[in-house]
């Protein structure tokens, strides 16, 4: 071999070299040797929020103290969720062996064909309060009578306020409107007195948020945007109509929602916690946003339930979070998974539901959310919520005094939401907008999207 | 530079074409700088506002009350030290594995050409009119499962290195600027006993100077400005590059503390730019694409 | 000096770069030498540009449930022609391109032209024009973003400063795409404008002279001289820029959270994101991928046939 040769390699080495050099994932040994069982959970908070992070690393080694024979490998991932990157763990199968996933993602999880059955493995002696559990949040996991996962957390929505904007327009912030004609009376008034580019309501059109929140206004009229059977869309209606119309005016007639339009999430919160924002419709962790990332004061902020036509809505959206079990973990895995996840999710006074620690931190407390449980539970709960309050409780007295049932999200929520965007963005950006027109547009996709997944 | 242009010089001459011109250049300087400064000013000053203030309509040209706190705070929000090493980790590495591997690459195929070296450049020319973005799903799905070596590359380095190679826009200006290099240096080279590798190395590499200036700006560039890849593929908030990171960002703080990032994220470069902007600036023309 | 490799038949002009030389020994070697250092490349295109297109087209054919995968023919691309973003998609993708045409490739070019007359301050000027380009993208957007602001943003309150009549911007669906270009221009424009300033600088005096003996007025010298001189520079980076502006993203992305009023800015490329990543629709990313793929490779049909070099 001359030097050419040599050289020559070497550059070809270089490249399958480095190929071959990528470090593979190590795979996860299931290891269960000697009774020991390790698992890997999704979600631990992130270096950068230390408080949770040191709390749920605590309860971690409480944990394993009281299961000398189980070991929890935090995964920490913020956010839990990445759309993106959750899709590519499902296709390649490297998710925790107990991993996260949002309540709209339950379509895409059985999906993947990458869960673990866990029907037989939950009962009252391994979930202690599983007979108070509240049945709509834990049927988000169940498909066909078996259950796939375990909830977290969930949410219901409801009418946030800005208490500052609500006193300036000489409105009383104890009493949140309760019906939409309300809404839009005490919108024009907070637009029309307290000025400086303030919207009196604000909602959703981008980032498929605004269908979520068309959704939620659909619940709210009594409706539904998919039929029972979840064959055919079922907003194309007076329900629909009446929403649309209402934000049009309130856009358009009123002028009470501002000029900013196409919001999503992040969006609308920022404008919020800068106080130009006098309501919306959102759920309790939209007010944690707002003081955690976004520097807006907890005192400022109230909620009321979700409005309707005539009194308070007689069903709202909820949803919410859950923890699903990889299908190649040992019956051993689940069951620790399992026993750690009542620790952590669903025990009062332990885990999330440790107010009192949390008060002695500095994490929020008094929220009304999650109302995970019914019944004796709850109200154990909502006690160490009062007690522990970190949060002005009376804030969200309105909403907790007219509890309105929530309703889960439809099948192919995101697909729906997409086409839903549209027509929410149409009514808030232009003046013509043709409702019917749009919401017969709107049904047309919807019905292909659920012919197309059957 | 003094060579003729479209303007004749005799009519710069002429009485009241002299004034028009200083009165054109005055006009472009004033418009320049406001297009391009202005909103660079804005931005810096925009992060000294209150959040209030940054959504107060109508703006106003000087924050009420100026506070370098929120630059503080943007600092540690955005951890910028990490997002610009991963940044620089990202385009150096891309960098290096194009000039070694396309160049190689040009070179075998302008002046070896080997068998089959024809399908090979054409494969590759081919790929030019197809944007990476179109091939999103299923190079993503490579990366997340490489064939037959079955690693995951997401959130790795290779991720971003190992595909930027496939740049046939480089490798299609490379392999131009080697078909013009004299047959007879390398004639000369191979009198000497000098290897193709040897040639490369000793005669050819040195003249290609220039594109290579320019192959190594577009790579860096790429890099610097590509968002969608990395955006699926680094979604570790520990591993993303600057504009993914400042994305990320936009999504969890105040507008004025994502403002006051905004301007911490392009001091960087646009300082390093400044001061280096005279060998910037050749470097773009000596490799300029002269037919 | 043996000669191995099959003889090349080269329509092309024989440039001194198209004679073979096989001075280096015996063909095989040559052969050998030279895949050695075609190899990284070759690896690389194989993994991440070459499967990939394959792959594209198998799973656009594809369809997973419940963790099985099947074939299902075309009804991916049923489904995705079906729906009615898919054709606002390209007709959003065709006006990103228009416009960018017009303002991201005439006006670099007429900018650098202006600044090519210019005897002073060119330099000052090359590097304000230049300055964008140095910002991270998502630096530049999410300025424009709160810029465009419709209620009193920075651009509303100038032009209403001057008494002109202001814009929704970025909530209209007129405006929202020129947004996006005005944007997308504003930070992309340095480097063709120091591209066309170099090839201008290459221009011989002389050309511009004669054209002025035979009477050529200004204009027409910028259209015979100017323009022909510099015809490779633009064709080249006409090409480039209709292959960056298929695939914007970002600026939709980022400027108008994807799709825009009514769905005003929802390119091809946003729609196959969603497809993927949002809507976990792999199969209908991948037919609009093909498609996308299918249109790309006419327009580079068109184009190589109408940029026939000269002689």
């Amino acid at each position: 071999m001359n030097s050419q040769f040599r050289r020559a390699l070497a550059v070809a080495l270089a490249a399958c070299a480095g190929a071959a050099g990528l470090a593979g994932c190590g795979s996860s040994d299931n290891g269960s040797s000697n009774g020991k069982v390790t698992i890997s959970v999704d979600c631990q908070p992130p270096k950068s929020n230390k408080t949770d992070r040191d709390a749920w690393n605590a309860d971690v080694a409480a944990f394993q103290k009281l299961h000398p024979n189980i070991t929890i490998k935090s995964v920490d991932k913020f956010p839990c969720e990445e759309p993106a990157s959750f899709t590519a763990q499902l296709r390649g199968g490297t998710e925790a062996d107990v991993f996260y996933a949002y309540a709209t993602d339950t379509e895409q999880v059985l999906d993947s064909g990458q869960v673990a059955d866990i029907t037989p493995y939950v009962t009252d002696k391994t979930v202690p309060g599983l007979s108070d559990l509240d049945k709509t949040t834990l049927n988000v996991g169940r498909r066909n009578g078996k259950l796939y996962s375990l909830p977290r957390t969930n949410y219901a929505m409801g009418l946030v306020i800005n208490r500052k904007l609500f006193k300036q327009a000489g409105l009383d912030p104890d009493q949140p409107p309760t019906t939409w004609a309300e809404v839009a009376k005490d919108a024009k008034q907070i637009t029309e007195k307290v000025g400086h580019g303030v919207a009196g309501y604000a909602d959703y059109s981008a980032g498929n948020n605004g269908g979520w929140h068309f959704t939620a206004e659909m619940y709210a009229q009594g409706g539904q945007v998919v039929t029972a059977d979840g064959k055919k869309a079922d907003f194309n209606n007076a329900n629909g109509r009446a929403i649309l119309t209402r934000l049009h005016e309130m856009r358009y007639t009123d002028d009470s929602m501002g000029a900013k339009q196409n919001l999503a999430w992040a969006d609308l919160l920022k404008l919020a916690s800068a106080g130009k924002v006098g309501m919306y419709v959102g759920a309790p962790d939209t007010i944690k946003a707002i003081h955690e990332n976004f520097k807006g004061d907890y005192a400022d902020f109230g909620m009321g339930p979700m409005p309707g036509e005539t009194g308070p809505a007689p069903a709202t959206l909820g949803g919410g979070d859950q923890y699903f079990f990889k299908k190649t973990d040992t019956p051993a895995q689940i069951r620790a998974g399992i026993a750690w996840l009542a620790y952590e999710e669903l025990t009062p006074g332990k885990g999330q539901f440790d107010y009192a620690r949390g008060k002695r931190i500095g994490q929020t407390v008094g929220q009304p959310e999650p109302q995970l449980f019914t019944g004796d539970t709850e109200a154990k709960i909502e006690k160490l919520r009062a007690d522990n309050a970190t949060v002005p409780v009376d804030n969200y007295a309105s909403f907790r005094e007219h509890p309105v049932p929530f309703k889960v999200e439809p099948p192919n929520a995101q697909a729906i939401y997409k086409v839903l965007d549209t027509a929410m963005s149409a009514v808030l950006t232009n003046r013509n907008a043709d409702v019917g027109k749009l919401l017969a547009t709107a049904e047309q996709q919807v019905n292909q999207v659920l012919a197309a997944t059957g | 530079m003094q060579t003729r242009t479209l303007v004749s010089p005799t009519r710069l001459h002429r009485p009241g074409a002299k004034a028009a011109y200083w009165i054109v250049l005055g006009a472009v300087i004033v418009l320049f700088t406001l297009v391009f400064i202005g909103p660079l000013y804005w931005m810096v000053t925009g992060g000294l506002k209150t959040a209030q203030e940054t959504a107060q309509a109508p703006p106003t040209w000087w924050p009420a009350h100026p506070d370098p706190g929120n630059y503080a705070t943007a600092w540690s929000q955005l951890s910028l030290g990490r997002l610009l090493a991963n940044t620089v980790l990202y385009a150096a590495g891309a960098l290096a594995f194009q000039l070694v591997f396309d160049v190689a690459a040009a070179y075998a195929l302008s002046k070896l050409r080997p068998v089959l070296g024809n399908v090979v450049l054409a494969a590759m020319i081919g790929t030019l009119m197809i944007p990476a973005t179109v091939l999103i799903v299923p190079q993503y799905l490579t990366v997340l499962d490489l064939p037959i070596l079955h690693a995951n590359l997401l959130n790795t380095p290779w991720a971003i290195w190992l595909p930027s190679v496939t740049n046939a826009f480089n490798i299609f200006l490379l392999k131009r600027f080697f078909d013009a290099v004299p047959e007879e240096l390398l004639a000369a080279g191979a009198i000497d006993g000098a290897g193709p590798i040897r040639t490369l190395w000793s005669i050819v590499l040195p003249i290609s100077r220039p594109i290579l200036g320019v192959v190594s700006i577009f790579a860096v560039t790429n890099v610097w400005k590509d968002f969608l890849w990395p955006l699926l593929a680094e979604a570790d908030p520990a591993r993303q590059p600057l504009n993914v990171g400042i994305y990320s960002l936009s999504q969890n703080v105040p507008q004025n503390i994502l403002i006051a990032a905004l301007a911490i994220a392009a001091a960087p470069t646009v300082v390093i730019f400044l001061i280096f902007q005279r060998n910037i600036m050749s470097g773009l023309a000596a490799g300029s694409l002269k037919g | 000096m043996t000669v191995t490799a099959a003889p090349r038949r080269s329509q092309r002009s024989t440039r001194s770069g198209q004679i073979r030389v096989p001075r280096y020994g015996r063909g095989v070697r040559r052969n050998l030498t030279g895949w050695l250092l075609l190899a990284g490349g070759v690896l690389c295109f194989l993994l991440f540009s070459w499967y990939p297109m394959i792959r594209e087209f198998v799973l656009s054919v594809q369809q997973t449930r419940f963790g099985e995968t099947s074939f299902v023919g075309l009804a991916n691309y049923q489904r995705v022609i079906d729906d009615p973003a898919f054709w606002q998609a390209w007709r959003n993708t065709a006006e990103f391109t228009g416009l960018a045409l017009l303002l991201g490739f005439a006006l670099p070019f007429l900018i650098a032209v202006v600044l090519n007359e210019f005897r002073h301050a060119q330099g000052y000027l090359r590097v304000l024009v230049y300055l964008p380009v140095m910002l991270p993208p998502a630096s530049a957007l999410l300025l424009f973003k709160y810029a465009y602001d419709p209620g009193d943003g920075l651009f509303n309150s100038i032009l209403s400063t001057f008494g002109l009549p202001t814009s929704q911007w970025l909530q209209s669906t007129t405006m929202a795409m020129p947004s996006l270009v005005l944007a997308s221009t504003w930070m992309n424009m340095g480097s063709a404008v120091l591209i066309y300033l170099a090839a201008l600088q290459s221009i011989p005096g002389e050309l511009y002279e004669a054209a002025e003996i035979d009477g050529a007025r200004l204009f027409r010298r910028f259209w015979h001289v100017t323009v022909p001189q510099c015809r490779l520079v633009l064709s080249l980076m006409l090409m480039l820029q209709v292959i960056s502006t298929m695939q914007m993203f970002i600026e939709a992305f980022l400027l108008a959270n994807g799709s825009g009023p009514e769905g005003a800015t929802t390119t091809v490329v946003y729609l196959i994101y969603q497809h993927a990543f949002n809507l976990n629709d792999l199969g209908g990313a991948s037919a609009l991928g093909v498609l996308l793929l299918l249109v790309l490779a006419a327009f580079a049909a068109v184009y190589v046939r109408l940029d026939r070099p000269r002689g």
